[in-house]
C-alpha cells in the first residue's frame, strides 16, 4: 500500500520557531494532528485493505499518548481552535481519533510489548490516573524502573467518572491494561500513600529516587451557600456526583434505579451533565439546576459543552438556570424538597462570588439529590507532608512542576489543577522531563519555556461544512451504550481531507513519510531576477510569498515555515525567479519528452 | 501505410492518482507519464514543450473540486489550460489535444483507460499539421 | 591617423523606425558620426551591393541589422554582412525576437498570399495575379526574392553577438550600444544591451499595487478609463509589463497605455508568452466555473497580443532553434 511507513528516517522535528497549526497548540501534548489527518485523508476505501494504514497510524499515535484510544471518545480539545471554525465548522477530529481507536482497541491485546531496558533509577507514582499513567509510560520509555502506587483497585482515576454512553468500559480498560503490559510498568493496588505506614519518606526508604503525585480530587465539593454550609446534606437521598458516577462505572447500580424518581442535580459544568444524563438512564425524572445563566455570551454562561447541553436536552432533561441552593429540606430523614433563591452574579472581578435575589426564590421537590459542585484535593495529607506554602496553596515551580519544598517530589494533574485528560497527561510528561534532568543532574529549566504561535488558515477557493453530528434519537438512547456513531471509513477519509494542513511541513512531513514525496524542496528567489511584481504573493495560498522592501528595490520572498513547497508560485513568475531547489520534476519531464 | 500511433504525455497530480498503487508496477504500463505532487505545478511552457517534442497531446489529470491538497491548485491548472487552448488554436493545434480532468482515482486504476480513449481521438485528429 | 571604426546600419523585414530612432539621437547623432565611419545605411545614404561585397571580411567594425527575416533578400544580405563584420548588433523587437511581423507566422504564406493579392476588399487583380520569384521579359530573365512560408528572428539565421530590443529602441540604449562599440568596453557575447528585470521593477505603480491581485474582469484599454496612478493587471487590463524586460523608461505605461512586450522576454525566460499567460490565469478569480470561462473567453485573441513581438523565437513559434541568448 503506502511505500514507506513513519518509523525510521522521516521524524517529524520539535516545532522549530514555534510555530504550529492551532489544533495542535491547543491539544496540550501537541499531538501530530495535521500528519494524522493527512495520513487518514490516504487510506484506501476498502477497510480490509485500509486496515494495515489504520493500525500504522495508531502505532504513530501511540508513541506519544498511549491512552489516545480513549482521548477519541472524551477530548477534542483541539476542535476550539481549528482555522476551520469559522469557515464552516472545525475539522471533526475526535471523531478521526475515535475512529482508529475503534480498529486499534482491538489490536491493543496484540501489541507487542516495548521490552524496555530499565537500567535507570526506581521513580514512583502516587496516583494511577492518566496523568500519572504517562508519567510512568515516559520514565518508563527512558529507562526508569516506575511502580504506580493506586489507592483503588483500578487505575484510571478520574476517567472512571465518564459515563459507558461516552466512554465505553471496554476501551478504557484495554487502553490502560495494555499501557501497562506493554511498557512492563508495576503497580500496587489499594496502595494508599500517606496514610498510615506508607508515607513518602518511606519510598525514599524503599529506593524510590524520585516521585510523582498525581492523586488528582478525589473529594467531592460540599453544597454551600453564602459561604456557609448548606445543612442536611446527609440526609437519605442526598449523594454527590462523582461518587455515584464511581458508582455506576463499578456495576453497583442497577438499571432503573431511579425509576419512578424525581431526581434533583445540583452543578452546571460536564460532570453534572454526566451526572444528570445517567440518572436519566436509570430511570428518573431528572432537572438541572445550576447558577450559571443561559446566555452564551455572558460572564456568567453555563460551562457544559454545548453538546451535552443539547443532549440533555433532547433526553428530556429539564434545566433551570441561574438557580442557587438555600435549604435543603427533608421529611423523616427523607429529601423532600429544596429551596432555590434566584442567582443574579456567579463571579465578579474577586472570583466565585454568587450573588442572590432572594425575593425570588422557588421550591422545587424531589427524591434524589445529587450535589456535583466540583472536587477539591486531600489538603490534609498534602498538608502533612509539607507540600503546601504560607498561604495553603501547593509550594510548586509552574514550569518543572518540582516541588519547592522537597526537591525529589514533583505534583500534577487535577491535584495541581483541575483540567481536561489532556492537561493532567501532560503534566505527566512534563513531570518525566523534570525527573529526568533531577536525577541526571541537569539543569532543571533549559530550553523548556515553549511558546507556540498559531498558524494562519491557508486560502482556498470553496471551503466545505462539517458534516452532521451523528447521535442515535433520543428515545432510543436509554441505556449505556453508546449513543455517537462513529465515522465509517469512506467518512472519516473525507473528513480527514478536510483539513488544512493550516501547520508548517516540519511539523507534518506525512506525504514523506508514506512515499508520496522523495523530499520537500526549498524555494529560493533569484534576486537578480524578481522585479517586485508581486504575483507570486497573490497566488500565494498560505502566504509563504512576501514582498519586501530592501533598500529602494521591491522584492519577493519566501517564508519558509509558511511554504509548502507547492510549486504554484514558481509557476507564476512571469520572470523564472522562482526555483524549487532540488525538485527532480524538471528532469522527469526532460526524460520523458527525450524519449518522443 | 504504417498505422499512425499517437504520442500522448500524461500528467497525474499524486495527490489524488495512484498514490495507493505500486508506482512502478503502474509506470510500466503506461509509457509517457509524469506524476507531479500537484497539477498546479505544470507550468504553461511543460505543454508547449511537449508539443515541440514531438507529442500529438497532452493529458493532464488533477484533483476534483474542492479536493486539492494545496487548496487551489487544480483551479489554477484548469484556468491555465483554458487559456491555452484557445492560444493553441491560433497556433494551429486542435484544442482538444490538450485535455484536463478533475477526478480521484487513488489505485490509478482508470489512467490506462483514459489514455487509451484519448489516443483514439488523437488518431481521428491524426499527426499535428503544423509545427 | 587612425581610421574610424566602420558601421553599417541595414534593414530587413522592417519598418524604418529603428532607422527613426537612431535618428531620434538629435545632436547626439553628430557625435556618433565624429566618432565612426557610417559605409551603409539605405535610408538615409546611398549605396551598392558591391560596395559591400568588395570589403574584406570582418572589415565592418559593428553591423546593426533591424528587421526580421521574411524573403531569400533579407537572408543573402544578413549572411553578407555577418561576413564582413565583427560584431552584429540584432537591433529592435524584429530582429531579437521576430517583432510584430511574426504574427504572419499563424498564417501560411498561402494563406497571406490568397488574401493580398486577391481576397482583401480593396484589392484589383482581375487576372490573379501573384508574384513569381522569376519572369521573362525580352529574353532576360528578372528575378524577385522568394518570399519564403516563415518569419524568422536573425539569430535564427545568422551568429549574433549583441540584442538591443525594444520597438523601437530608445535613443538612450541606442547611444549607450553605439559608445560601448566604440570604447572596446562590450559585456560578454550573447548579451542584451538592457537592463535585467521586468518592467514592474522601475514602473512607478508597483508600489502602488494591492498586496493581493485579483482579477474578476479583463477590460479592454481602449473601453474604460484607465486611472493614471494604479497598476493595469490589478485593475484587470492586460499589461504585460512583469514579463518584459525593462530599459525603454516605461514610455507607454507614461501615457497611460498598458504595456505591450515590445522589449522581449527577460533573462531567463525563453517564451515570454507562455510565462505570462501563467501569471496573468493565476490572478483571475470567480466563483463559479462558468464565470471563470467567461472571464477567459472575454480575452481576446490572447495568442496575438501575448505574442505581438515574439512569436518567431517562441517555443511553438520558431521553425530553427535560435541562439541562446544570455541568462
Amino acid at each position: 500500500m503506502w511505500q514507506s511507513i513513519h518509523k525510521g528516517s522521516v521524524s517529524v522535528e520539535p516545532a522549530i520557531r514555534q510555530f504550529l497549526p492551532p489544533c495542535q497548540v491547543q491539544c496540550p501534548i501537541n499531538e501530530d494532528i495535521q500528519r494524522t489527518n493527512v495520513l487518514i485523508s490516504l487510506l484506501p476505501d476498502d477497510l480490509e485493505l485500509a486496515r494495515d494504514g489504520i493500525l500504522q497510524i495508531g502505532d504513530y499515535l501511540y508513541e506519544k499518548n498511549p491512552l489516545f484510544t480513549v482521548c477519541g471518545y472524551v477530548c477534542g480539545l483541539c476542535e476550539l481552535e481549528c482555522n476551520y471554525l469559522a469557515k464552516g465548522g472545525a475539522i471533526r477530529r475526535r471523531l478521526l481519533k475515535r475512529f482508529i481507536s475503534d480498529t486499534y482497541t482491538y489490536h491493543l491485546n496484540q501489541k507487542e510489548e516495548f521490552n524496555l531496558v530499565k537500567h535507570k533509577e526506581n521513580v514512583a507514582v502516587v496516583g494511577g490516573g492518566p496523568g500519572g499513567l504517562m508519567c510512568a509510560y515516559d520514565l518508563s520509555k527512558r529507562g526508569y524502573r516506575v511502580t504506580i502506587f493506586e489507592a483503588s483497585d483500578r487505575l484510571g482515576g478520574a476517567l472512571w467518572l465518564i459515563p459507558q454512553y461516552r466512554l465505553p468500559e471496554k476501551v478504557l480498560t484495554s487502553a490502560i491494561d495494555s499501557l501497562v503490559r506493554i511498557t512492563g510498568i508495576d503497580v500496587k493496588y489499594n496502595a494508599h500513600v500517606g496514610e498510615g505506614k506508607l508515607t513518602l519518606e518511606k519510598l525514599v526508604n524503599e529506593g524510590y529516587k524520585a516521585i510523582f503525585i498525581a492523586k488528582g480530587t478525589p473529594a467531592p465539593r460540599i453544597l454551600t451557600f453564602g459561604r456557609e454550609k448548606v445543612e442536611d446534606q446527609s440526609l437519605s437521598g442526598v449523594m454527590y456526583g462523582t461518587t455515584f458516577l464511581y458508582e455506576v462505572s463499578h456495576g453497583e447500580i442497577k438499571p432503573n434505579y431511579f425509576r419512578g424518581k424525581k431526581v434533583l442535580v445540583i452543578g452546571g459544568g460536564n460532570v453534572a451533565f454526566d451526572v444528570a444524563r445517567s440518572a436519566r438512564r436509570l430511570g428518573g425524572e431528572t432537572t438541572i439546576l445550576c447558577l450559571e445563566c443561559e446566555d452564551r455570551s455572558s460572564k456568567d454562561r453555563i460551562p457544559a459543552d454545548w453538546e451535552e447541553i443539547r443532549g440533555a436536552w433532547e433526553e428530556g432533561i429539564r434545566i433551570l438556570y441561574s438557580r442557587g441552593v438555600s435549604k435543603v429540606i427533608g421529611e423523616s430523614e427523607r429529601m423532600k424538597k429544596i429551596e432555590c433563591p434566584r442567582c443574579i452574579s456567579v463571579s465578579d472581578t474577586t472570583g466565585f462570588n454568587p450573588q442572590f435575589d432572594l425575593s425570588d426564590t422557588i421550591t422545587v421537590e424531589g427524591d434524589i439529590l445529587i450535589v456535583t459542585v466540583g472536587q477539591g484535593p486531600d489538603r490534609a495529607t498534602l498538608q502533612a507532608d509539607n507540600l503546601l506554602d504560607e498561604k495553603g496553596s501547593l509550594a510548586l515551580d509552574p514550569l518543572t512542576l518540582q516541588s519547592l519544598n522537597k526537591e525529589w517530589i514533583f505534583i500534577g494533574g487535577d491535584l495541581r489543577r483541575i483540567g481536561f485528560m489532556a492537561d493532567a497527561m501532560r503534566d505527566g510528561l512534563t513531570a518525566a522531563e523534570s525527573i529526568e534532568r533531577f536525577l541526571g543532574g541537569l539543569d532543571m529549566k533549559e530550553g523548556r519555556k515553549r511558546e507556540y504561535e498559531a498558524q494562519d488558515i491557508p486560502r482556498r477557493a470553496h471551503y466545505l461544512s462539517e458534516p452532521e453530528v451523528m447521535w442515535i434519537p433520543p428515545e432510543k438512547r436509554m441505556h449505556f451504550q453508546l449513543f455517537e456513531r462513529g465515522f465509517t471509513l469512506l467518512e472519516a477519509i473525507e473528513e480527514a481531507q478536510r483539513c488544512l494542513t493550516c501547520g508548517p511541513c516540519v511539523s507534518c512531513k506525512a506525504c514523506l513519510s508514506i512515499g508520496i514525496q522523495e523530499s520537500l524542496s526549498n524555494v529560493e528567489v533569484n534576486k537578480d531576477r524578481c522585479c517586485g511584481c508581486g504575483i507570486c504573493v497573490s497566488v500565494c495560498n498560505y502566504d509563504a510569498a512576501q514582498s519586501k522592501e530592501i533598500e529602494t528595490k521591491r522584492i519577493s520572498t519566501t517564508d519558509m515555515f509558511k511554504c509548502k513547497s507547492c510549486g504554484m508560485c514558481v509557476v507564476a513568475c512571469p520572470s523564472n525567479a522562482r526555483k524549487l531547489v532540488g525538485d527532480n520534476m524538471e528532469k522527469k519531464i526532460e526524460a520523458v519528452y527525450a524519449s518522443l | 501505410m504504417e498505422k499512425y500511433s499517437p504520442k500522448l504525455v500524461c500528467f497525474s497530480c499524486k495527490f489524488g492518482w495512484g498514490y495507493l498503487s505500486d508506482e512502478p508496477a503502474l509506470a510500466s504500463r503506461i509509457t509517457n507519464w509524469i506524476p507531479v505532487i500537484c497539477s498546479g505545478k505544470i507550468d504553461t511552457s511543460h505543454i508547449l514543450k511537449a508539443f515541440r517534442a514531438g507529442a500529438d497531446g497532452v493529458l493532464i489529470l488533477g484533483c476534483s473540486e474542492g479536493h486539492c491538497h494545496y487548496q487551489d491548485g487544480n483551479i489554477q491548472t484548469e484556468k491555465k489550460v483554458l487559456l491555452l487552448q484557445k492560444v493553441l488554436e491560433t497556433f494551429g493545434i486542435e484544442p482538444e489535444r490538450l485535455k484536463i480532468r478533475f477526478s480521484v482515482d487513488a489505485e490509478g486504476k482508470s489512467i490506462p483507460l483514459l489514455i487509451n480513449t484519448m489516443e483514439k481521438k488523437l488518431v481521428k485528429l491524426g499527426p499535428i499539421k503544423r509545427l | 591617423m587612425v581610421d574610424k571604426p566602420k558601421v553599417a546600419i541595414y534593414w530587413l523585414g522592417a519598418c524604418a523606425g529603428c532607422d527613426e530612432s537612431i535618428v531620434d539621437l538629435n545632436e547626439a547623432i553628430l557625435q556618433v558620426v565624429e566618432a565612426v565611419d557610417i559605409v551603409l545605411w539605405p535610408v538615409a545614404m546611398d549605396f551598392k551591393y558591391t560596395h559591400i561585397e568588395s570589403m574584406q571580411d570582418g572589415e565592418v567594425a559593428l553591423s546593426i541589422l533591424s528587421g526580421s527575416v521574411r524573403n531569400s533578400d533579407h537572408e543573402e544580405m544578413a549572411r553578407l554582412l555577418r561576413k564582413k563584420s565583427k560584431l552584429v548588433l540584432a537591433f529592435g523587437a524584429c530582429a531579437c525576437f521576430g517583432g510584430t511581423a511574426g504574427l504572419a507566422n499563424f498564417k501560411t504564406k498561402e494563406d497571406i498570399f490568397n488574401w493580398v493579392y486577391r481576397d482583401a476588399p480593396t484589392v484589383v487583380n482581375p487576372e490573379n495575379k501573384f508574384p513569381q520569384t522569376e519572369t521573362q521579359i525580352n529574353g532576360m530573365t528578372l528575378t524577385l526574392p522568394e518570399f519564403y512560408d516563415h518569419v524568422y528572428t536573425l539569430d535564427q539565421i545568422i551568429d549574433v553577438d549583441y540584442y538591443l530590443p525594444g520597438c523601437p529602441p530608445p535613443p538612450d540604449l541606442i547611444a549607450n550600444a553605439v559608445n560601448a562599440v566604440v570604447s572596446g568596453d562590450l559585456p560578454p557575447k550573447g548579451s542584451t544591451l538592457a537592463p535585467r528585470m521586468a518592467l514592474c521593477d522601475t514602473c512607478s505603480r508597483n508600489k502602488k499595487k494591492p498586496s493581493k491581485m485579483e482579477i474578476r474582469q479583463i477590460k479592454r484599454i481602449h473601453e474604460v478609463e484607465a486611472d493614471p496612478d494604479s497598476c493595469f493587471l490589478a485593475e484587470g487590463i492586460i499589461c504585460l509589463g512583469p514579463a518584459t524586460r525593462s530599459g525603454c523608461g516605461e514610455t507607454c505605461i507614461k501615457t497611460n497605455i498598458p504595456c505591450r512586450g515590445c522589449f522581449g522576454p527577460p533573462p531567463g525566460v525563453v517564451g515570454a508568452g507562455p510565462k505570462y499567460l501563467s501569471a496573468l490565469t493565476s490572478l483571475i478569480k470567480a466563483e463559479t466555473d462558468e464565470e471563470v470561462r467567461e472571464i477567459i473567453d472575454s480575452i481576446v485573441d490572447p495568442a496575438g497580443y501575448f505574442y505581438r513581438f515574439t512569436q518567431p523565437s517562441s517555443i511553438l513559434g520558431r521553425k530553427k532553434p535560435g541562439k541562446h541568448m544570455e541568462e
